[in-house]
């Protein structure tokens, strides 16, 4: 998934392991160009940042070194920018205030300009060249492939946030185009160095990306069994200078690889010296973009891809908030773009914004629980058994109390384990077989409500069953785990008492 | 002491408040991902992973029932797969039920589960127990040595220090800091611990002072370290430093852990805040009446730690025989024995007029 969780080593400490990396013309002004790099996969609604990282993108200019079967791309000896952010420790002004961070990006310039974690109109410098933002966000990322299996899936990292870096520059400026237009980005998180360092000690890098899906789609394939885990070993490289000892190891790898994912469709669509070429390209691992050409959700590998093919490029390449990479990624390395694959999500949790910093707003924590299941019965039958608000029907369940009637009733459920959940009927409309209730005591959640109906699905029913709570303590979590259990136990008993859906 | 100077003064490593932060953070999305699809690939893996260190440093005992939750649960929804005797295996160890986690570890080799996996839950399992300890040092040299990884090393110290081995445990356990490269504060708050524990209780000569630092330098890295806090504060109450265990103990009293109470008790009792000490006992007491009867193998060694103290010898030696049952290690055996002779020498007739 992207560069999310990819090695051991960095599962120890995950707001040091960066997701992703985006570099495109800034929707607000195509004057300027944004580069974002994200850490902590999974990070909660508390995230923040280690104070003792440096977290930077680095940028080189790249020329096309070669086309077709000899494809590859030059990287500058020399780095043109760096942008580089460091965050302090918590600061609060006093014994009840909510905790602040600070930190400071240092810019290409040399220059540093002071920010506040998680202030949306972030930092800019006076003269405007420069605006920087840092906090928690909703991850822009989308992964909906088991993609040892190539099954489709739904997003599996629906609802998560990232914790952002996200700038933006003037790009003649900054990226000075007129002396070439192609350029190679990555993004590295590293350890901060204490005062007093020796110099000429590498520090240890934990994790750096450029292309999405190095580490956990290229370099670990999945259908490459009992293959030697490389990922640890591959971000620990100097970007832009892979080891020349270990070059043949990861070399071998990135084949093997792209044989396989080539074959994943039974078909063989690359000649070995293109899947060479593809090689040589994607093991110099920098994100490619061309700021003289548009950079859209659709261009992201079209760089690459367009060279390797012979012929020259088209687009900005680079990698938009709301580029489908995976999809992109994968429908190269299978069938050379004959067929697009789709995944099983056609997009993150929330797009990408127009307005700076790009990144939507953190998902809130508001717990929601939805399961259904499709029957091979009508949906009048159904709802004759399980419709009643007293009907006991689950195999969760021991017994089912009611007391009153109609709306506002309460039924008292005994668990088989022998819990007491009392819940009240809110709604209850029969002629679309529908009810609302919320939860009395029994669940130790807030404002709790569910909703439980049956709805016509071709020549049977869909039921559905849904709630939604606020996480209010600890506990909440295992609420929500014990609830979706009892929903999709519930409804995985239905399919033997009506059958299931063909 | 700054924190970095533990592995050799080179980098820094993340303020332990805010790896705390990040660890609740990241907790949450866990639980929140897994009661979506508690079937995800890694979901209910990497919860098991996040509750164990909410476990060990933030002593959140209620740590062990959304373990044993989760487990349950996988085991309505998927009770055939090896995944899920694998967690079930974990959780079951967590608690120290290791009878139930060898059960499950086999249905989970019967399963199919890939022999890495079964290999190391089964090392944990054994070391735990002190069984086959001369095949459980073969296994932690190599896997130390082939390592060289703060991870590998750690276990290698502890059973060491088992095997009373005390200067190469203490070897093994320096050379954990110098090669750790990382930058949470959790696994150098662990391996401090250890060295604390090492040189103030498994010596035969317990140094207290080198104790202490050793424990304070955890706590510089992980203020929230519970554990690392009640030993500190133990090392205070024997030195008749009652302010100061009771310094320490108060920012940990949110933790729920019964020992926290404990200990505080002692240093308010020892400051003559006899009914205020009372309270915290009586509190330390509840906690560990409902932490036993719900994990009563996880707190046996405890439990009549705590019995012991109290006077109530019977009920420790009870504990103390259930612990060893479970898991006959040299330190439980030993703590069993140091309980039969308290309740011998309590049951011999004592010489007329000499007060009871």
């Amino acid at each position: 998934m992207s560069d999310h969780i990819d090695g051991p080593r960095v599962i120890g400490d995950p707001v040091a392991d960066i997701t992703d990396l985006f570099a495109f013309t800034s929707p607000e002004s195509p004057a300027r160009t944004v580069v974002a790099l994200d850490v902590f996969p999974g990070a909660g609604a508390e995230a923040i940042f280690s104070n003792a990282l440096d977290h930077s993108i680095a940028i080189r200019r790249v020329t096309v070194a070669g086309m077709g079967d000899a494809a590859r791309f030059q990287a500058s000896d020399q780095e043109l920018v760096r942008f580089s952010c460091r965050f302090g420790a918590l600061e609060r002004s006093g014994p009840a205030a909510k905790p602040v961070q600070r930190g400071t990006c240092t810019l290409p310039d040399g220059r540093t300009l002071p920010l506040v974690v998680n202030e949306a109109k972030g930092a800019a410098t006076a003269d405007g060249v420069f605006r920087v933002f840092a906090g928690l966000r909703s991850d822009p990322f989308y992964l909906a492939w088991e993609t040892g299996a190539m099954r489709k899936t739904p997003n599996l990292i629906q609802h998560d946030n990232v914790l952002a870096i996200v700038i933006e520059f003037d790009t003649r400026r900054v990226l000075e185009p007129d002396k070439g237009s192609l350029f190679g980005a990555i993004g590295e998180t590293v350890p901060v160095p204490r005062p007093g360092l020796p110099v000429g000690h590498p520090p240890p890098r934990i994790d750096w990306v450029g292309r999405p899906e190095q580490t956990n789609v290229r370099l670990n394939n999945a259908g490459l069994k009992d293959s030697v885990d490389l990922r640890d070993l591959w971000n620990q490289q100097t970007p832009f200078a892979i080891a020349p000892e270990v070059k043949p190891l990861f070399i071998q790898r990135l084949k093997e690889s792209f044989e396989n994912y080539d074959m994943r469709d039974g078909k063989a669509d690359w000649t070995p010296a293109a899947l060479a070429a593809n090689v040589n390209v994607f093991f110099d691992d920098f994100l490619l973009f061309d700021v003289t050409k548009p950079i859209t959700d659709a261009s992201h590998l079209e760089i690459e891809k367009s060279t390797i093919s012979g012929r020259p490029y088209q687009t900005g390449g680079g990698r938009t908030l709301d580029a489908n990479s995976i999809d992109i990624l994968l429908t190269w390395l299978v069938n050379r773009d004959r067929e697009f694959l789709l995944g099983g999500a056609t997009g993150a949790t929330k797009p990408g914004t127009k307005v700076f910093p790009y990144l939507a707003a953190p998902n809130t924590e508001l717990q929601v629980v939805a399961e259904s299941i499709d029957l091979a019965a009508s949906p009048a039958k159904v709802w004759s058994l399980i419709g009643a608000f007293g009907a006991s029907w689950h195999p969760l369940v021991a017994t089912v109390r009611l007391t009153g009637s109609g709306v506002g009733q309460l039924r008292t459920i005994e668990t088989v384990d022998g819990k007491q959940i009392v819940e009240r009927l809110d709604a209850l409309d029969n002629a679309k077989r529908f009810y609302r209730y919320s939860n009395v005591s029994g669940i130790p959640a807030s404002s709790y409500t569910g909703e439980f109906g049956v709805k016509p699905k071709g020549s049977g029913c869909t039921v559905e069953w849904r709630a939604q709570f606020l996480a209010n303590d600890q506990a909440t979590f295992l609420v929500k785990l014990i609830v979706s259990t009892l929903f999709k136990v519930g409804l995985g008993s239905l399919p033997a008492r009506f059958g299931a859906m063909k | 002491m700054n924190e970095a100077e533990l592995h050799g003064g080179r980098y820094a490593v993340t303020d332990g408040e805010i790896a705390v932060a990040n660890l609740q953070s990241a907790r949450r999305r866990s639980w929140d991902r897994v009661s979506r699809d508690p079937m995800a690939a890694g979901a209910a893996e990497r919860i098991v992973e996040e509750e164990q260190i909410t476990l060990q440093f933030l002593g959140d005992v209620g740590a062990l029932d959304r373990l044993d939750a989760l487990a349950t649960i996988l085991g309505q929804l998927d009770p055939a797969s090896a995944r899920t005797a694998l967690v079930q295996t974990q959780v079951a160890s967590a608690t120290h039920r290791f009878a139930e986690a060898r059960c499950h570890l086999h249905e989970a080799d019967c399963r199919g589960a890939s022999r890495q996996a079964t290999d190391r839950l089964l090392l944990n399992i054994d070391q735990a127990c002190g069984a086959r300890a001369d095949a459980v040092l073969d296994a932690r040299r190599r896997m130390a040595d082939e390592s060289n990884g703060l991870e590998d090393l750690v276990p290698l110290g502890a059973l060491l220090a088992d095997l009373r081995e005390f200067a190469e445990a203490d070897l093994v356990y320096r050379r954990a800091l110098a090669v750790y490269q990382d930058v949470s504060p959790f696994a150098l708050a662990w391996v401090c611990f250890q060295l604390g524990v090492l040189w103030g209780e498994l010596v035969p000569d317990p140094q207290a002072e080198r104790a202490a630092d050793w424990y304070r330098k955890a706590i510089a890295c992980v203020p929230a370290y519970v554990k690392a806090r009640v030993h500190l504060a133990e090392i205070h109450l024997r030195c008749g430093e009652a302010g100061d265990a009771e310094a320490l103990l108060m920012p940990a009293l949110a933790s729920g852990d019964p020992e926290v109470r404990w200990r505080l008790g002692e240093a308010l009792a020892a400051q003559g805040k006899f009914d205020e000490a009372e309270g915290q006992f009586a509190a330390a007491r509840s906690g560990f009446e409902v932490l036993l009867d719900k994990h009563l193998l996880a707190f046996a060694d405890h439990g009549a730690e705590f019995y012991a103290a109290s006077g109530e010898l019977p009920k420790a030696l009870a504990l103390a025989r259930v612990n060893v049952e479970n898991r006959s290690t040299r330190r439980a055996v030993e703590q069993m024995d140091a309980i039969a002779s308290l309740v011998t020498s309590s049951c011999e007739p004592r010489p007329n007029g000499v007060p009871g």
